[in-house]
C-alpha cells in the first residue's frame, strides 16, 4: 500500500493490518497448493476493471545498452562544466537550438528534433542486475517475487499478431529480467539464437525440412493431433498448456512465409544494410525494424557493453559511432516508411555514470540521474524532459522514475498499467505499481 | 453534561422509581443478562468504547472517558443511569443503538447500583451479541464431540506489575478441527488474591504466589498454573525492550522507510532494528530537541509524527493513546535513557496455538506470541509482533494476531519479533464436508506422514498408477532413461507380486543411476570450465574434467554423501593433483563461498544477512559472519603450471563483521562456536560439523533434494529456499526422510528404495475433486517435463542415432557431460544448467517457442528419424504396419496405441499405400512431437 507519493517503500498501514505488498514481500511464490483454482476464481471475480486506453502505438523497439551508458558522453553532455566533469569529449550542437549531445552522436544530432529525451531519470539501484531489473520491469527488485519484463506483459495483454511471436529478443535472452517473472513461460520471449550481424545469419528452425512438402506437413500435423489427444485431455499442468501454445505459435510461423521473412535480413538491400552499419548495432536494429513492420509487438535489442569504469574515451570511440549511425538510420527509416508514428523506440540503460571522471579515466555507476531517449509512438518530436544539475549528478527538475517510464510506455501501447495480473499463488499484482503517465511527453 | 439534561434525568429516574418500587433484592444474574446482552458488545476488551470496560466490577468502578460510570450505592451519581435515561434521540443515550432499554431493565440496574452493585466473585462478563449467540449455538452442537480442552500458554509466569499474558482457550474436536473457545469457556482464577483477569489477560495481584487458571467447557476442564514473582514491583522502561519493538511493529525501520540505507526524510534507523546502539544515538544525539523533546515529551517529533499530530510521509501509525505511543512517551518522560549494559536480550519466541484446523469460512482464532529473555523472564508480545500469512486466500491474519479462515487449504502464519520468526500452521476445511478417511495404502513411513497430512486437509489421494506408467516413470527418475520396448514387455509380463520393488532394485545397480546423481551433484558443485571464453583463463577444462572424474569416482564407489562433502570442503592441495580443491577455485569470493555452501548443503539463502538481519528468517549478521569465519583462512598459491593452483590452510586471517568491523569467531550456522586449536583447518572443522547429524539441516536438505527429484516438488520448495517463512509442507515427512537418510549412513540408494516403494510416489496423475489443485501435499503424481539431457538421450536411443559431445566418445550420453560449459543447441534450448550459479533454477524445464520450432523443423527429430532408419529397418525385417506402429508407440510413449490412434496412422497409410515408409516416419515424427513424449507422468 502506498501511503504517500514520495514514499517509495511498501509501507504497511498499521491501522488496517498488513497490506498486500507486504504479503508479497514475505515471499510466497507458489504457496501451499490450491493455487490454480484460486487463481481462476480471482481472475473471474475479483479483478477490478480498469479504464481502457486507445493505443497510440502498435509496437515497441526497446534498445538496451547494458552496463550503464554515461549520460555525459551521450544524451546529457555538460559543455560548460570543467573537464573533469565534462569528460574527454567536446559536446556538439543538435537540430534543437541550444541543446547538445555527445561528440560521437553526429547523426543523432541531426535527428534530435525527432526525439524525446528524458534527462531526469532516477532510481536508487547502483548494482547492474538491480538497475537492469528496474529498467525492464518498472519495479524495484524484490527478494520474494519475480516481476515480468515489459515484453512478457505485452505478450500477456496483447498476444500475437500476423502469426509472429509477440515478443522477440535480439539476439538472445542475455538478461534474466527479459523473462516472464511470475507469469507462465508461455509469455516468454522468442530468442533469435544467433546474431543478425553474423555472416549467413539465419534464425534456426523457422522452416520445415526441405523434403517435407506442405501436404506431408499437414499429414504430420493431423497425426500429431490424433496422438496428442489422449495426453492433452487426461493430463493437466501449466507446462503442458504452455507447450501447446508454443506449438500453435510454431505452426503459425511455419505456415506463413510472410512471418518467416521478417527474420530474413537478406531481403533488405545492401544499401540499407550498409546505411544501418554492417555491425552488431546496425544489423540488430535493422532486424528489429523488420520484425515490428511484420507485426511483432515488442523487440528487445541489446547492444554493446557500456560499463566504462576506465578509459571511457576509447570505449566510446569504439562503439558509440556504430550506435549513432544505426539509431539515427532506424529513426529515419521508420519515418520514411510511415511507421514512426505507430512505433515507439526506447533507448535505455540500467543507470548513468558518476559526474566526475575517476582516477582511471572512466566513470562509475550512478543511478541518481541519467537519461532515456525515445522516438515515435505518440511521443513529442524534439522535446527535452527534465534536467540534471550543472554537473549531471542529481535531477534538477521533473525527476522521472522507472515506474513512470513503464507506465507511460504501456499507456502508449494502450495498456492500462493499473490493471492487475494474478501471479502464481493467486495474488493480484499491478502491472506497474504507482508511477505516472507522463502526459508531457505525448504529442 | 448540560443542566437541562440533568434535570430530565432526575425526573425520569423518579418516575421509574415510582413505577417499579419492589422489595426483593436484585440478583446479579438478572444484571448479568442485561449487561452481557446490551452493553458488553462495546465495552469489552476488544473494543473498550469510551475507554470503559464492563467485564469486571473493578473495571466498571474504574469508569471510562466520561468519569464515574458506577458509584456503588448511589444511582444518581452513576453516569450509567444518567445515560440510560436520556431521551431516545439524544446523542449520548446508551445503548446508542436500540436504546433506551425497557423501563424494567433500567430499574433492575438502578436497584442493583443502589443496593451496592454486588458482583459474584470471579465472574467475568462477556458480550452476548447476536453473532456470538449464533456462534454459541453452533458450538453447542459441536460440543458433544469435544475431545480436548487446552489453555495457552500452558503455564503463566508474571514477573512484574507490568507483566501480563493473554490467554487462549483452545478446543480440539473428534474430527480434528479446532476452535477458539476463549469467549465461551467458563474462565476463572482459583485464587484472586494472587492474580486476576483483565479481559482475557492475566495480571499479578500479589507480590508473589501461585494459583491457577481454570477453564471449563462441555464437561471438560483445563488448568494452567500461574506463578507470580515481584508482582507488585515495577520495571523500568527500556529503550531496547520497550521502544525498539515499537519501531519494528510500526515498520518505522523497514527498508522502504527509515530503515533504508539513506533513511527517509533525513532520519535513519537501522534496518529491522539490528543496531540499537546506533538507533539510540541517532534518536537522541542528532537534531537535539527535535526528535525527542525531554521537556514536553508530547511534542517530540517521534511522537507527533507517528500519532498523526503533524504531517508524516509514512502517515499516522498508531493512536496517541495506544500502548505504542505510551511506551515511547514514558521512555522520553523518564529522560530517554539508554539501557544498562546488562539489559536482558530476547532469546526466543513461541506462538500459541501452533496447529490450528479451522472449519468453514470466517472462523477465527487468536494467536498469541510469548518472548523469552536472557534474564529468565518472559512476556506476552502479541501486540508487538508482526504477523503475516503466507496464503491469504486460505487464511488471513490481522495485525493483532487474529486468524480468519477463507478458502480450503493450508497456510502458515508467521509471527516476527526481535530477530525471531516462528510459524503456526493453519488448515482450513469446508464446513459440513462429507468426508470419510479413505483406506489408503501405507507402505512405509513416507505414506504414514503423507496420509496423515492429507487426512488433516481432507484430501483424498489419487489411485495407483498402472504398470505401464510405473515402468516409464521409474526408468526416467531412477536411471534417466526411457525404457526400451523389450524392457517394458518384460516388466508387464512379470507376474511376481513384488515386481515393482524388484524393478527398482535392478535399476539402482545400473551405472546410469550413478551417472544421473553425478550430474546433479556436478550442477550443485558448479563443475564448469571457462572453455567458452577461449579457455585461457581459469577454470580450465582440464581442472573441470579432473574435478568431475573425482566426483564420479566417489559416487561410483558409493562413498556416502556426508563423506564426499567432508572430503570436498576440507580438501587441500593442487587443483590437478587433488581435484576436490577445485571447489574453492570455481568461486573465489569468500562471502560467496560461504553463501554457496549454506545454499547447496543446507538449502539456505544467507545473502540477506550479509548486510542486515534476515527479515523473514532466523539469520542475523552475527550468524552470517560467524559462518563466514570458517573460510577466512583459505590460502592460494600459483605454480609454474597455470592449471595447478595450490589451495591450503593459511592459518591466518579473520572475518570482520560488516557493521561493527570487529573480528567474528567461527560459529556453526544455527549451532555453537567450536573450540579451535591455533592453526587448525577451520574448513575441516566446519565440514565435519556440516555433514553430520549435529547439523540438522544437512540430512533434511539432502533428503529433500532426493525427494524433489522423484516427486517434482520438494517438501520445502524450492529446495534451496529453506526459511522460517517458507516452511516444509509436511514437517513430519521431512523429518522422517532426514532421519532415515541419517540412519542409512547417508546411502542415497536406500532412500530411493523407500521413496519409489511408497504409495505417494506410485500414485496416478489422474485427479479427483479434492486433489485437483494440490501440488504440495503429494496427493497425486505431478506431470513433469523431462530434463534436457535425459530428453536428448531418449531421442538418441529411440531414433538409434548416437550423440557426439566435446570430450566424449561417440554414443556417450548427454548426462555424462562433465563440463557445464559444454552444450549444444538442443540442450541449451531445453534448459540444461550452465552451472553458473548454485541456484536450483539453473535447470529449466519451461517450454518456449524455440523448443517447439526445433522439434518441428530442427534436426533433433526429423533428421534423426531419417538417419537412424528405424522404420526402414523394420520394413526390411518384414514387419507389418500395425506391428511397426505398436513398436513405435512403445519406443516413444512406453505404451501401446489405442484403437483411435492406430486407426489414424493406418488410415494415413491407406491413402498412400505406395509411400508406406514415409507415412510411418511421419507417424514417428508425430509421436516425438507429442507432449506425452516430453513429460514424465
Amino acid at each position: 500500500m502506498k501511503l504517500h507519493k514520495h514514499c517509495q517503500g511498501n509501507h504497511p498501514d498499521t491501522l488496517s493490518g498488513l497490506s498486500r505488498r507486504d504479503f508479497l514481500q514475505v515471499g510466497m511464490i507458489g504457496t501451499m497448493g490450491f493455487s490454480l483454482s484460486h487463481m481462476l476464481r480471482l481472475q473471474a471475480a475479483e479483478m477490478p476493471k480498469v479504464e481502457a486506453y486507445a493505443a497510440m502505438a502498435d509496437s515497441v523497439i526497446h534498445i538496451y545498452l547494458p552496463g550503464g551508458m554515461a549520460q555525459h558522453e551521450s544524451w546529457d553532455p555538460k559543455p560548460f562544466a570543467s573537464p573533469d566533469y565534462r569528460g574527454p569529449y567536446t559536446p556538439i550542437k543538435t537540430s534543437i537550438p541550444g541543446e547538445y549531445v555527445g561528440e560521437k552522436f553526429v547523426n543523432i544530432a541531426k535527428i534530435m528534433n525527432k526525439l524525446t529525451i528524458v534527462r531526469s531519470m532516477t532510481h536508487g539501484e547502483a548494482a547492474h542486475e538491480r538497475g537492469t531489473h528496474n529498467m525492464f520491469t518498472g519495479y524495484r527488485p524484490s527478494p520474494a517475487i519475480k516481476f515480468p519484463s515489459y515484453g512478457s506483459i505485452i505478450s500477456h495483454e496483447q498476444g500475437s499478431r500476423n502469426n509472429l511471436p509477440p515478443y522477440v529478443v535480439v539476439p538472445s535472452q542475455t538478461i534474466p529480467d527479459q523473462g516472464t517473472g511470475y507469469m507462465s513461460s508461455a509469455f516468454g520471449p522468442f530468442a533469435l539464437g544467433s546474431d543478425p550481424a553474423d555472416k549467413g545469419f539465419a534464425v534456426r528452425d523457422l522452416q520445415g525440412p526441405k523434403d517435407v512438402t506442405t501436404q506431408r506437413f499437414d499429414r504430420r500435423r493431423s497425426m500429431l493431433a490424433a496422438v496428442d489427444e489422449h495426453f492433452r485431455t487426461t493430463e493437466k499442468s501449466d507446462a503442458i498448456g504452455a507447450m501447446d501454445s508454443f506449438q500453435q505459435a510454431a505452426y503459425g510461423l511455419v505456415s506463413s512465409a510472410k512471418a518467416r521473412e521478417a527474420f530474413d535480413l537478406s531481403k533488405e538491400s545492401d544499401k540499407v544494410r550498409d546505411e544501418y552499419g554492417r555491425n552488431t548495432a546496425g544489423q540488430r536494429f535493422l532486424l528489429a525494424r523488420r520484425l515490428v513492420e511484420a507485426g511483432v509487438r515488442m523487440v528487445s535489442v541489446t547492444f554493446g557493453g557500456w560499463d566504462h569504469h576506465s578509459n571511457i574515451k576509447s570505449a566510446f570511440d569504439g562503439q558509440a559511432p556504430n550506435f549513432d549511425q544505426a539509431f539515427a538510420r532506424l529513426i529515419t527509416d521508420l519515418q520514411d516508411r510511415g511507421m514512426l508514428k505507430r512505433t515507439l523506440v526506447l533507448v535505455s540503460s540500467e543507470f548513468g555514470r558518476t559526474p566526475k571522471i575517476n582516477g582511471t579515466n572512466g566513470r562509475d555507476h550512478w543511478p541518481r540521474v541519467f537519461s532515456v531517449a525515445m522516438a515515435g509512438g505518440g511521443m513529442k518530436e524534439g522535446y527535452i524532459h527534465g534536467a540534471s544539475d550543472a554537473l549531471g549528478g542529481e535531477p534538477d527538475r521533473d525527476a522521472v522514475g522507472p515506474e513512470d517510464l513503464a507506465k507511460t510506455m504501456y499507456r502508449v501501447l494502450g495498456i492500462n498499467a493499473e490493471k492487475r495480473i494474478v501471479s502464481d499463488g493467486g495474488r493480484p499484482v499491478d502491472i506497474v505499481n504507482g508511477g505516472r503517465i507522463m502526459t508531457d511527453w505525448l504529442a | 453534561m448540560p443542566a437541562r439534561v440533568l434535570s430530565f434525568v432526575f425526573t425520569s429516574t423518579l418516575l421509574a422509581l415510582a413505577a417499579f418500587a419492589s422489595a426483593a433484592p436484585v440478583s446479579f444474574e438478572e444484571v448479568r443478562v442485561i449487561l452481557e446482552g446490551k452493553c458488553l458488545e462495546c465495552h469489552n476488551p476488544d473494543k473498550t468504547k469510551g475507554k470503559l470496560l464492563m467485564t469486571s466490577r473493578e473495571a466498571f468502578l474504574k469508569g471510562g472517558e466520561s468519569g464515574t460510570t458506577l458509584v456503588a450505592g448511589d444511582p444518581v451519581k452513576s453516569e450509567l443511569l444518567k445515560r440510560l435515561n436520556l431521551p431516545k434521540d439524544h446523542e449520548d443515550i446508551m445503548p446508542p443503538k436500540g436504546g433506551p432499554l425497557p423501563a424494567a431493565e433500567i430499574d433492575v440496574l438502578r436497584r442493583w447500583v443502589a443496593e451496592g452493585a454486588t458482583w459474584t466473585a470471579g465472574v467475568t462478563l462477556v458480550a452476548k451479541n447476536k453473532a456470538k449467540e449464533e456462534a454459541l449455538a453452533d458450538l453447542k452442537q459441536k460440543l458433544p464431540t469435544l475431545e480436548k480442552l487446552e489453555i495457552f500458554p500452558e503455564s503463566i509466569n508474571l514477573e512484574t506489575k507490568r507483566d501480563f499474558h493473554r490467554l487462549v482457550v483452545f478446543a480440539t474436536f473428534k474430527d480434528a478441527t479446532t476452535r477458539d473457545v476463549t469467549a465461551f469457556a467458563n474462565l476463572r482464577m482459583s485464587d484472586e488474591k494472587v492474580a486476576k483477569f483483565d479481559g482475557y489477560s492475566v495480571h499479578a495481584v500479589a507480590d508473589s504466589g501461585k494459583t491457577e487458571v481454570v477453564a471449563e467447557l462441555g464437561g471438560q476442564t483445563a488448568r494452567a498454573p500461574v506463578a507470580v514473582k515481584d508482582g507488585q514491583k515495577d520495571r523500568a522502561i527500556s529503550f531496547r525492550l520497550d521502544v525498539m519493538p515499537v519501531f519494528l511493529r510500526a515498520t518505522c525501520n523497514s527498508g522502504g522507510c527509515h530503515g533504508a540505507a539513506r533513511g527517509k526524510d533525513g532520519f535513519r534507523l537501522s534496518l529491522f532494528g539490528m543496531d540499537p546502539d546506533g538507533d539510540y544515538i541517532r534518536l537522541t544525539r542528532e537534531m537535539i530537541g527535535r526528535r525527542i523533546n525531554l521537556a514536553i515529551p508530547e511534542e517530540s517529533a517521534m511522537v507527533e509524527k507517528t500519532t498523526g499530530a503533524v504531517p508524516h510521509s509514512g502517515n499516522k501509525l498508531y493512536d496517541a493513546d495506544s500502548q505504542y505511543n505510551k511506551a515511547i512517551l514514558e521512555w522520553i518522560a523518564n529522560g530517554a535513557k539508554d539501557d544498562p549494559a546488562d539489559i536482558a536480550k530476547v532469546t526466543g519466541i513461541e506462538v500459541f496455538p501452533k496447529q490450528i484446523v479451522l472449519e468453514g469460512k470466517e472462523s477465527t482464532q487468536q494467536i498469541t506470541v510469548r518472548a523469552t529473555y536472557s534474564d529468565g523472564t518472559d512476556r506476552d508480545v502479541t501486540k508487538l509482533a508482526l504477523f503475516m500469512s503466507n496464503n491469504d486466500p486460505v487464511a488471513a491474519i490481522s495485525k493483532d494476531g487474529v486468524v480468519k479462515s477463507a478458502e480450503r487449504g493450508a497456510a502458515f502464519m508467521l509471527a516476527r519479533f526481535n530477530v525471531f520468526s516462528v510459524t503456526a500452521q493453519v488448515v482450513v476445511i469446508p464446513k459440513g464436508l462429507v468426508y470419510e478417511r479413505p483406506k489408503t495404502a501405507e507402505v512405509n513411513y513416507i505414506d504414514k506422514a503423507v496420509n496423515e497430512r492429507l487426512h488433516r486437509l481432507r484430501i483424498v489421494p489419487s489411485g495407483v498408477c498402472t504398470d505401464e506408467e510405473f515402468v516409464r516413470r521409474v526408468y526416467i527418475d531412477v536411471v534417466g532413461l526411457y525404457p526400451k520396448p523389450e524392457e517394458l514387455k518384460a516388466f508387464l509380463e512379470d507376474k511376481r507380486p513384488d515386481k515393482r520393488p524388484l524393478l527398482v532394485e535392478g535399476l539402482l545397480q545400473r551405472k546410469e543411476f550413478t551417472e544421473l546423481w553425478v550430474m546433479k551433484w556436478a550442477e550443485l558443485l558448479q563443475i564448469r570450465s571457462g572453455i567458452n571464453a577461449g579457455n585461457n583463463a581459469p577454470p580450465f577444462y582440464k581442472n573441470a574434467l579432473l574435478y568431475y572424474n573425482w566426483l564420479a569416482a566417489e559416487i561410483g564407489k558409493n562413498v556416502p554423501i556426508n563423506q564426499i562433502v567432508i572430503d570436498l570442503l576440507s580438501a587441500s592441495g593442487g587443483t590437478v593433483s587433488v581435484p576436490a580443491v577445485n571447489y574453492y577455485q570455481g568461486e573465489l569470493d569468500r562471502l560467496k563461498i560461504s553463501e554457496n555452501i549454506a545454499q547447496v548443503f543446507m538449502g539456505m539463502r544467507l545473502q540477506c544477512a550479509q548486510c542486515h538481519n534476515h527479515p523473514f528468517d532466523r539469520w542475523t549478521m552475527n550468524d552470517y559472519y560467524g559462518f563466514n569465519a570458517f573460510f577466512a583462512q583459505i590460502g592460494r598459491k600459483n605454480t609454474d603450471d597455470p592449471q595447478e593452483v595450490i589451495v591450503f590452510n593459511s592459518k591466518g586471517g579473520e572475518t570482520q563483521h560488516f557493521l561493527t568491523k570487529k573480528n567474528v569467531k567461527p560459529k556453526f550456522l544455527g549451532g555453537e562456536e567450536p573450540e579451535l586449536k591455533p592453526g587448525e583447518d577451520r574448513r575441516r572443522v566446519m565440514a565435519e560439523w556440516l555433514a553430520s547429524p549435529r547439523n540438522p539441516f544437512f540430512a533434511r536438505n539432502i533428503a529433500n533434494l532426493i525427494w524433489a527429484h522423484f516427486v517434482g516438488v520438494g517438501v520445502v520448495d524450492p529446495v534451496d529456499d529453506v526459511r522460517v517463512s517458507n516452511p516444509p509442507s509436511n514437517l513430519e515427512l521431512l523429518d522422517e526422510l532426514a532421519q532415515h537418510l541419517t540412519d542409512y549412513k547417508y546411502d542415497v540408494r536406500k532412500l530411493v528404495r523407500d521413496i519409489t516403494a511408497s504409495a505417494a510416489y506410485q500414485r496416478s496423475t489422474k485427479t479427483n475433486d479434492t486433489n485437483a489443485g494440490d501440488k504440495l501435499n503429494f496427493a497425486r503424481a505431478q506431470v513433469r517435463r523431462v530434463r534436457a539431457e535425459v530428453l536428448l538421450d531418449a531421442i538418441s536411443q529411440i531414433t538409434e542415432t548416437p550423440n557426439k559431445f566435446q570430450g566424449l566418445p561417440v554414443g556417450a550420453r548427454a548426462v555424462q557431460i562433465a563440463d557445464g560449459a559444454v552444450s549444444n543447441y538442443f540442450l541449451t534450448t531445453f534448459g540444461r544448467s550452465k552451472r553458473e550459479s548454485v541456484a536450483s533454477t539453473e535447470v529449466k524445464t519451461d517450454p518456449n517457442l524455440s523448443q517447439a520450432l526445433h522439434l518441428m523443423n530442427g534436426d533433433a527429430v526429423n533428421d534423426r528419424i531419417r538417419r537412424g532408419q528405424v522404420v526402414e529397418k523394420m520394413i526390411t525385417a518384414g514387419k507389418k504396419d500395425d506391428e511397426i506402429i505398436r513398436e513405435l508407440f512403445l519406443r516413444v510413449f512406453g505404451r501401446l496405441p489405442s484403437g483411435v490412434e492406430m486407426k489414424s496412422v493406418t488410415d494415413a497409410i491407406a491413402t498412400e499405400p505406395t509411400n508406406r515408409q514415409v507415412v510411418l516416419e511421419d507417424a514417428f515424427w508425430a509421436l516425438m512431437n507429442s507432449k506425452e513424449f516430453y513429460f514424465n507422468h
